[in-house]
């Protein structure tokens, strides 16, 4: 189970943090995967890559989190002093203090441009461009079809180059 | 013909596209990483309390996915569920007849014989009767059945038959007589008398089950009927009874006795079964 949890837990953490945004409610959701992963254990096909169906999980956990409301009464209580991977980020990288700064505002604000999408946008943004997923395996993560989803992402795209327009090129 | 391929991206989307490729994945913190690992070796992860109050979903669906959708099917299917419940309800309970006066307790409230309409809006399922001693009630389920309960007696209301399902209805008899006819909707259905003594088993006939001290005397007009004696909870062998014949059983340890139907049950039996087929025909 330690191999398991070393293999996958960024993936699960990653993917839930750029769906929320929101350290806490990501290490609440996450440890909600992992449960959820081992009450669910037996369903485990030891033969197939077990990712898409953690990405399943993970992404309901995170709409069940949205309709509960919890997840705005987070955002509402959240600050900076409560994001603890900041101060790593702003110094991490290149050792060059003002190019740590310029990639951490750019992830800044794409991260603030996803979290301004509608969930239902935001969901096969995060899966396809950041995840990696097929939107034949967003398809069925999300329960529609392919060819929704395939429409889906293109509408979230779309919404997302415009709430980027001026970020520019990446240096 | 192949559908058409996905529309080439703007300048604008191919660069918001490569922005999301090219975010790093986030750290979680050493101490949640270690702790949760932990946990979740040791199998001690538990939900978290901020999230403990929805439920866990493990599995996925698409009905999962769309609870509106999921909403409005499941509403549809209630509906549907409701209606057939309601068409599928046999006729009420109509009042044919009432002989003598007094007051009948039904669900322990009093209820005077002459006021017919409160009579009639007592008169549901698995309401319990209990008629004065000089006064009968002729009740009649159009099409189904009718019950004649004679005075003194004591009883449970049976349902009337569904019309597709739920066509196994079931009635006690405390103390007393019922008397019992069939019509044609009856057809299919079947009725369970019970007594302390006696399970009935009715699937179309004119009969009287008559509680009395000793026993139950089952007299079957017409048809057959099936009747087991009580041996605990549950009744043992059924052993038929056709018309003309009436068997009884003792609650004094005697065994049954089985032979000629009471003279005294032709008369109200014919008349019973006369006037419910005058009423819905043969």
């Amino acid at each position: 189970m330690g191999t398991f949890f070393e293999h996958y837990f960024d993936l699960v953490f990653g993917l839930v943090m750029r769906m929320l945004g929101n350290r806490t409610a990501a290490e609440d959701v996450t440890q909600d995967v992992f449960y959820k992963v081992q009450r669910a254990a037996h369903q485990l096909d030891i033969h197939r890559d077990p990712a898409p169906w953690l990405a399943t999980i993970a992404t309901n956990a995170c709409r069940d989190l949205w309709r509960s409301g919890a997840d705005r009464m987070g955002r509402r209580s959240a600050s900076i002093d409560v994001d603890p991977a900041l101060g790593e980020r702003l110094t991490r990288g290149t050792n060059d203090p003002e190019l740590d700064a310029l990639a951490g505002e750019r992830e800044r604000r794409v991260q603030q441009a996803i979290e301004g999408l509608p969930e239902p946008l935001r969901v096969p943004i995060v899966l396809h461009d950041y995840q990696g997923l097929s939107h034949q395996e967003i398809a069925a993560v999300v329960g529609i079809g392919h060819a929704a989803a395939r429409k889906r992402y293109s509408r979230a795209l779309t919404a997302l180059a415009e709430r980027l327009r001026d970020l520019g090129p990446e240096s | 013909m192949s559908a058409p391929g996905p529309a080439p991206l703007d300048v604008a989307e191919r660069s918001a596209q490569d922005a999301v490729r090219a975010l790093p994945v986030p750290a979680a913190t050493a101490a949640f990483r270690a702790r949760l690992k932990h946990e979740f070796a040791t199998g001690a992860i538990e939900r978290p309390r901020s999230l403990a109050t929805a439920p866990a979903r493990v599995l996925v669906g698409p009905w999962a996915a769309r609870p509106r959708a999921f909403a409005m099917a499941a509403a549809a299917a209630a509906m549907i569920a409701a209606l057939v419940f309601v068409a599928n309800r046999g006729p009420a309970w109509q009042v044919a007849a009432v002989t003598g006066d007094g007051i009948a307790v039904i669900d322990q409230r009093g209820i005077p014989l002459g006021h017919a309409d409160d009579l009639a809006a007592a008169l549901h399922p698995g309401a319990r009767i209990e008629l004065p001693a000089d006064a009968s009630l002729e009740l009649m389920a159009p099409g189904d059945l009718a019950i004649e309960i004679t005075p003194g007696t004591r009883m449970i209301l049976p349902p009337t038959p569904g019309r597709w399902f739920r066509r196994a209805i079931r009635t006690e008899l405390g103390t007393g007589e019922l008397r019992i006819t069939t019509g044609p909707r009856f057809h299919g259905a079947r009725l369970a008398i019970a007594t302390p003594e006696v399970h009935v088993e009715v699937v179309g006939t004119t009969l009287a089950v008559i509680r009395e001290p000793q026993g139950t005397c089952v007299c079957v007009l017409e048809g057959r009927v099936r009747v087991g004696a009580m041996t605990g909870p549950r009744p043992g062998p059924m052993v038929p009874v056709d018309g003309g014949r009436r068997r009884y059983v003792f609650n004094d340890g005697r065994p049954p006795e089985m032979a000629t139907m009471r003279d005294t049950e032709h008369l109200p039996l014919g008349a019973l079964r006369r006037q419910f087929r005058a009423h819905v025909g043969p």
